[in-house]
């Protein structure tokens, strides 16, 4: 008895296991389907600088300039070796880009910066214009002649000087050695009353603004997370070709120690200030290094270039170089269990088949149908056929039909059990054939061949 | 196709098809037992019907319409409710029958 409970306890808790396989399985593969949903997203340790596509000229990029037709500018190249056009703003060292030519003939066109890309292309297709200098970008026979260096960036976007360009591209044409590069800029320190006013700006609004700089103001959420402790601004624009620059970032440095500062000559951002020596060049190289093309022959307001500097100057502080912590990043749980997801759910879906296996053969549908429970359905029938014989004998012509259909009866249960039938059904053809058979006794007057009283009488 | 994919893939078919068959089966196996439980229990009423009619002493036209209805409904080898028609018809019959012996 203790064994049957154990056991129908035990078959219980295996039903609802198998459930429960199901279950998890199911919410396994809802949790693989909803993780395929992979992104593709690279920041800098999670930096929040933005990285928001933008479309063509929304930035500003594009200046008023434009450039006349081709056939024009071909005319002019035709006629001069040198042509600028209106706007141009690139300047070189005219007595080295001239031993750089030598004898060749090199024609040089010089567009200004900002074109559209219409604009682009018929800069471009001037055939006879040897190199081709759109902003302060240098190019020329399918080549693009960049500096890799801070100082060649800084000589390019403070001053716009493209010597080096020009004379590494020229050389290049025509497959003469690479001269050296030089770094002909000057500093110069700022004057007394320059260095007051620009102070003077810094201390009341934190930045300030010279004559002729395109900064109107500073882009605030990107500048917070790029200096948390705020930071002073110094805009200036580009300054002439062949002048020294003011070095307002030392002299600034001197006077506040302790305080960022960001200064910029046209597109050309500088950092003084604290951790300077180890963070400006980083920030200068990747800013220019990933940016400098676009810079070269576009026109960005300061304002965006100040942007997307202070954007990289984020992403360099949440790369966790410098010793700063890297902020904390909690252990995804899908991510650990992600390489598990297949196993337990391969495990979930052999439990349910075994335990489906298991319930089918339990309930006799894989037709293992049961002959085993014959029973009191069994007993009875043979009961009351023993009946049916005896009192076979003694009847006679009016209670033969009622015995006929009995027996009939009898048959009809015995195909059913044989067949596997319930024993519902058999015990139901067996009440009929009782029935039967009383009303055969009753007509044959007998009592004791009454089915109830026969069969206890069997019994005993 | 990585192996992962065909776990996913495959589980979730064999899950889906073990669902399908473990609902179905017993479903099926319960409507066919269903059926032959019906027609044992016509079968033994048709027969009794006809044990009655050869025992009866007049000719029941309405009778034997009843008692050909049903073996013909059982000849044909209907469903559930054909053997219940069928049950209805012979017993009818078999009523009309021994209430005339």
């Amino acid at each position: 008895m203790a064994v049957a409970v154990v056991r129908a306890r035990l078959s219980r808790h295996l039903h609802l296991l198998r459930w429960v396989l199901l279950v998890v399985a199911v919410l396994v593969l809802v949790v693989f389907v909803l993780a395929q949903r992979q992104s593709i997203e690279v920041s800098y340790g999670q930096s929040p600088s933005s990285s928001v596509r933008i479309e063509e000229g929304s930035a500003g990029e594009l200046s008023d300039a434009t450039v006349p037709s081709t056939q024009e500018m071909t005319t002019l190249v035709a006629t001069d070796s040198v042509v600028r056009l209106p706007g141009a703003v690139a300047r070189w060292d005219e007595q080295r880009v001239r031993e750089a030519i030598g004898d060749a003939d090199i024609r040089i066109l010089v567009a200004p910066p900002g074109l559209d890309e219409a604009e682009h292309d018929r800069v471009r297709k001037v055939d006879n214009a040897t190199v081709r200098v759109i902003g302060t970008q240098v190019s020329g026979g399918g080549l693009v002649s960049t500096p890799d260096t801070v100082a060649g960036w800084r000589a390019q976007f403070a001053t716009h000087d493209v010597t080096d360009q020009l004379t590494a591209l020229i050389a290049r044409l025509r497959k003469a050695p690479a001269p050296a590069e030089r770094d002909d800029l000057r500093w110069r320190e700022p004057s007394e009353r320059e260095l007051a006013t620009v102070l003077a700006d810094l201390r009341t609004g934190g930045s300030h603004v010279g004559r002729g700089a395109t900064l109107d103001g500073v882009p605030e959420q990107v500048a917070r997370t790029a200096f948390p402790d705020g930071a002073w601004y110094v805009a200036l624009p580009a300054q002439p070709y062949g002048e020294p620059l003011p070095a307002y970032g030392p002299a600034l440095t001197r006077l506040a120690p302790d305080q960022p500062i960001v200064v910029l000559y046209g597109g050309w951002i500088e950092y003084h200030g604290p951790a300077a020596a180890e963070f400006a060049d980083l920030a200068a190289v990747s800013f220019y290094a990933q940016l400098g093309s676009r810079l070269s022959r576009y026109d960005y307001p300061q304002r965006n270039v100040l942007g997307a500097y202070l954007g990289k100057v984020t992403d360099i502080r949440y790369a966790g170089l410098f010793d700063r912590p890297l902020p904390y990043r909690p252990l995804d749980p899908l991510r650990v269990a992600l390489p598990a997801l297949p196993w337990i759910f391969t495990g979930c879906v052999a439990g349910f088949l075994v335990l489906s296996a298991r319930s089918l053969r339990r309930s006799g549908a894989l037709g293992v149908s049961g002959r085993a429970r014959h029973g009191a359905g069994a007993a009875r029938l043979a009961g009351l056929t023993a009946l049916a014989v005896e009192v076979s004998l003694l009847t006679d012509a009016r209670s033969n039909p009622a015995l006929t259909r009995g027996i009939g009866k009898l048959q009809a249960a015995r195909a059913a059990l044989d067949d596997g039938l319930p024993a519902r059904h058999v015990w139901e053809l067996l009440d009929e054939a009782t029935a039967e058979l009383d009303e055969t006794a009753r007509m044959v007057g007998i009592a004791s061949y009454r089915p109830a009283s026969y069969l206890q009488g069997r019994l005993s | 196709m990585s192996p992962s994919l065909l776990i996913w893939l495959v589980g979730g078919v064999l899950l889906l098809a073990a669902g399908i068959v473990t609902t179905l089966l017993p479903r099926l196996r319960t409507r066919t037992r269903a059926t032959r439980v019906a027609w044992s229990r016509a079968r033994a009423a048709i027969d009794s019907a006809t044990v009655s009619r050869d025992a009866a002493a007049v000719r029941l036209p309405e009778a034997d319409r009843l008692l050909a209805r049903a073996e013909l409904l059982a000849a044909e080898r209907g469903g559930t409710a054909a053997a219940q028609v069928a049950t209805e018809h012979a017993r009818q019959a078999d009523r009309l029958w021994r209430s005339q012996s």
